[in-house]
């Protein structure tokens, strides 16, 4: 059963897209993305000098006519694409709970998988957590295959700290075919540590895109003024400190540059990243936000 | 304005506890937040102290004037429309009023309160001044001015008894309805429970720990023994165990001394004997408490001499057969030569099948009386009857067995008046007592005579029961304050001294005197006869200053009409408040949308 955002219009409207890649990319079977190999499809990609065995099918005659030179004219070949989903499965999902932050990613990345599904591609989910070794889930292909993918994402509960650049190292050591890779995460860690994940994405050929979760109460915390203890979920730490409004406008100023650095890395480094505040709805994110940022087609 | 319940502003020392939610709320609030990179190095909270800084929010003053408020609605704040014009004012003066609180007495400061309330009363005001015991009575003249009602303060004076009324609050407020008294002042050392507008008891005085003497009596060591023995009660009415020194006093000297401890709530029992004759003893009791009253008793021994006993028989023989008792002294004349005496000179007269054509002023003991006599009327005959029943426990039956006691002729016995059945067999009742006037009477429908001893052991050992009962009431027993004096035989002029030293004439023979409201020795004087009487304090619940039993004005407040001179502020006090509450609970709740905490909106309280 697919969660409640997902009504049949919905659905509808997601099979109308299709992941955009900056990348070409390595295929298994025939697809709608292009590959850096020649093949059959219909986009010109070079010419070549005839040799014997060649198809005459692809002589180019008007050059023979023109230049009396005997040439054969190559084409991309396009392939299916291999999409890896990685969900931040650390405890700062849950707050301020489960259905107000952890849920809301998890629906984004349903609907991404989705479309990846509709599109006849492949796709994984990857949970970004404590676990040694990582669950390893299969490549899924065909929209059929979406009430699995719901089914593992239903099973994730999210606890402990997670530092994104061994996590996603753990899960990069399996990994043995470029593709598309999508990170839904907080990003409130160190700008170091997500530069490093990210890098190491990179360095695997992946075409990343980043999607930014946050609560309203993460971007506006709405504590009493008064004396406070502030713990995590991560860890044991606590802090205290004195909350009032010049505090809260100060926390505001740090999450508003924090946030920044992160959009300015991903645009450096070739990145589509989009900032998900979890009040928005779904539909809304995927069918306008992420289109603006040309993760579609 | 004054408060009618003013015990209810003792809550104003509650207040401060309001302080400690807000001294809580300083330490600070545990909440878990999804990331605390952003969070860190921000100015920590000055939590450190142990108090903290204390930030007191206007919240604070609006509660702060909300719990004010309704503590001073507690006290039942009300306003005097106008001044009282006339009033009354009921001094209690009974025992407890003596106890001292410092160097005065309760019934000083009452009378200091009244000679205040009164001098605070305009000149057109009038006033009834009314003293508690003996009974509610009214002392000087109706309606008299403030002046007046100072100068007969002065002559008032507690007396040596108890309440006379279980309910005050009842009394009050039957004065309040009865009457047209503006106000009713009552100052007593009772507590007040609730509250009357019309009423206003002043309370003086403070619980205190006592102990008393309860009970102090003398008597024969057994009948016809010239031996003393005291029997002394010591009741602590204190919470904590108590060692006490009882002295037995004679003649103005200490005969002995005992000193023993009592527990809390519990009664000690001191006995002495072996001490010499003396017209009266006293015994005090040590150490002093609050209520000297209590800690003196007096009593009177039995008589010295033996038990004085007139017969009065056709046989003479039978009834002297008593002379083999010792202790007592008989005199047998016959139905016809009693017509001819006069005065009451033995302390039991024995009718033997005869009767006076009056009640003598005497004990009497009837045996077998003829049909005439003014007590019973008599049934047939019976030979041998088997005895039904018998009063147990009684003086008159202890150490019978009266299923061995088979007269050989009785003649059942039917009382014309109220009486007491103490023997009974199924046609009727054998033995009838009953007391008139101060006087025992005895009638016996079996002849128990001649005494034989030892040779008819139930008959003996009943006529001994019998011949004690009479005794017991003619000597040893002292009175209790507020009950009336029997004075035996007849004397033509007779003068009482009272305890106070007042010297009471009592005309006209009368041989009763009730007015004994003060401890002490009564003498009576006449005829060159001395006769002695002890009147002691005796009264439980006055002695017990630790639990005075509460005026309840509750009843009273509600059976009060409605003629108020005064207007209530409660009513406004706690509308005022219960809308300070909403406005609280307004703030609160706003206070709570812009910031506070709560878990549907995401923050969690760490347990």
């Amino acid at each position: 059963m697919l969660p409640a955002p997902f009504t049949a219009d919905f659905l509808n409207r997601l099979e109308c897209l299709r992941l955009r890649t900056r990348r070409e990319v390595l295929g298994s079977r025939p697809g709608s993305y292009s590959s850096p190999r020649r093949g059959t499809s219909l986009e010109f990609a070079d010419y070549r000098k005839y040799a014997p065995g060649d198809d005459i099918r692809y002589l180019d005659w008007g050059m023979l006519a023109r230049s009396d030179r005997l040439y054969v004219r190559l084409f991309r070949e396009e392939v299916d694409l291999f999409v890896y989903i990685f969900i931040d499965g650390s405890g700062s999902m849950v707050f301020p709970s489960i259905q107000e932050k952890f849920s809301p990613a998890c629906h984004v990345a349903l609907a991404l998988a989705y479309v990846v599904l509709a599109n006849q591609d492949h796709v994984k989910l990857l949970l970004l957590q404590e676990a040694s070794p990582p669950v390893a889930n299969p490549f899924f292909r065909g929209r059929h295959r979406i009430m699995d993918c719901a089914d593992i994402l239903s099973s994730c509960t999210p606890r402990g700290s997670v530092s994104l650049a061994p996590a996603l190292g753990e899960h990069l050591k399996r990994i043995r075919r470029p593709g598309k890779a999508i990170i839904l995460s907080d990003f409130l860690m160190p700008s170091s540590s997500y530069q490093r994940g990210l890098n190491l994405l990179r360095s695997f050929n992946l075409d990343i895109s980043v999607i930014q979760v946050l609560s309203r109460q993460e971007l506006d915390p709405s504590f009493p003024n008064e004396n406070l203890a502030v713990g995590e979920h991560e860890s044991d730490e606590e802090v205290r400190l004195q909350w009032n409004a010049e505090i809260r406008r100060e926390y505001q100023r740090r999450l508003e540059h924090h946030n920044r650095q992160l959009r300015s890395f991903c645009h450096q480094e070739g990145i589509h990243s989009s900032l998900y505040v979890t009040d928005q709805g779904v539909s809304d994110f995927v069918l306008q936000t992420l289109p603006s940022i040309g993760l579609f087609k | 304005m004054e408060f009618l319940n003013p015990a209810g502003l003792f809550a104003l020392s509650l207040l401060p506890i309001l302080f400690i939610p807000y001294l809580i709320r300083r330490r600070p609030r545990r909440i878990v937040f999804s990331s605390l990179l952003l969070l860190r190095e921000f100015p920590s909270g000055p939590s450190r102290r142990l108090w903290g800084r204390l930030r007191i929010p206007l919240l604070f003053f609006l509660q702060l004037l909300f719990l004010l408020l309704l503590v001073l609605a507690l006290g039942e704040p009300v306003y005097t429309i106008r001044p009282p014009q006339n009033l009354a004012v009921v001094l209690d003066n009974s025992a407890s009023m003596q106890a001292l609180e410092g160097p005065e007495s309760r019934f000083d400061i009452a009378k200091k309160e009244t000679r205040e309330l009164i001098r605070n009363l305009p000149n057109e005001a009038r006033v009834n001044l009314f003293i508690a015991v003996p009974k509610p009575e009214r002392i000087g003249g109706p309606l008299i001015t403030p002046q007046e009602a100072l100068a007969l303060i002065d002559t008032v004076s507690p007396y040596d008894l108890g309440d006379s009324y279980g309910d005050y609050g009842e009394l009050l407020s039957q004065m309040t309805r009865d009457s047209s008294y503006d106000r009713v002042y009552f100052l007593t050392d009772h507590p007040v429970q609730g509250q009357g507008e019309r009423i206003s008891v002043i309370s003086v005085g403070q619980p205190q720990e006592n102990l008393a003497i309860t009970s102090f009596h003398l008597t024969r060591a057994s009948f016809g023994s010239s031996r003393l023995r005291a029997r002394i009660e010591v009741t602590n009415f204190s919470s904590k165990r108590q060692r006490v020194r009882v002295t037995l006093k004679g003649g103005g000297r200490t005969l002995s001394r005992q000193t023993q401890t009592v527990s809390p709530g519990k009664i000690l029992e001191v006995y002495f004997e072996g001490f010499p004759f003396h017209p009266y003893y006293e015994t005090e009791l040590e150490p002093n408490d609050a209520l000297p009253l209590d800690n003196r008793r007096f009593a009177v021994p039995p008589e010295s001499r033996g038990l004085s006993i007139l017969g009065i028989s056709p046989q003479p023989r039978a009834l002297g057969s008593l002379r083999s008792i010792p202790g007592l002294t008989l005199k047998v004349i016959s139905p016809d030569e009693y017509e001819k005496i006069t005065g009451g000179q033995h302390a039991l007269e024995i009718f033997h099948f005869s009767t006076p054509s009056v009640l003598p002023q005497s004990h009497a003991l009837f045996i077998l009386p003829p049909k005439e006599n003014p007590l019973v009327s008599l049934e047939r005959p019976v030979s041998r009857p088997v005895i039904s029943s018998w009063r147990d426990p009684h003086p008159l039956t202890r150490y019978v067995n009266f299923a061995l006691f088979r007269p050989p002729y009785a003649r059942p016995l039917r009382p014309r008046s109220l009486s007491d059945d103490i023997i009974q067999i199924p046609e009727g009742a054998l033995a009838v007592a009953l007391e008139r006037g101060g006087f025992r009477y005895l009638v016996l429908g079996f002849d128990p005579f001649p005494y034989l001893g030892r040779r008819n052991l139930p008959v003996s050992i009943f006529t001994l029961n019998l011949l004690g009962w009479f005794r017991e009431e003619s000597t040893g027993i002292s009175t209790t304050t507020g009950n009336p004096l029997q004075f035996s035989g007849r004397r033509k002029t007779m003068m009482l001294l009272a305890p106070n030293g007042d010297e009471i004439p009592i005309k006209g023979g009368s041989s009763i005197f009730s007015r004994t409201f003060f401890q002490g020795i009564y003498q009576l004087k006449g005829d060159g006869k001395k006769e002695l009487k002890a009147v002691n304090f005796l009264n439980n619940k006055e002695s017990d200053l630790a639990n005075p039993s509460p005026v309840n004005l509750e009843r009273a407040a509600r059976s009060v009409g409605d003629r108020s001179i005064t207007f209530s502020l409660w009513p406004s006090l706690l509308l005022f408040s219960l809308f300070l509450l909403f406005l609280e609970w307004l703030c609160n709740s706003s206070a709570t949308r812009h910031g506070y905490p709560t878990d549907s909106r995401g923050l969690q309280i760490k347990s």
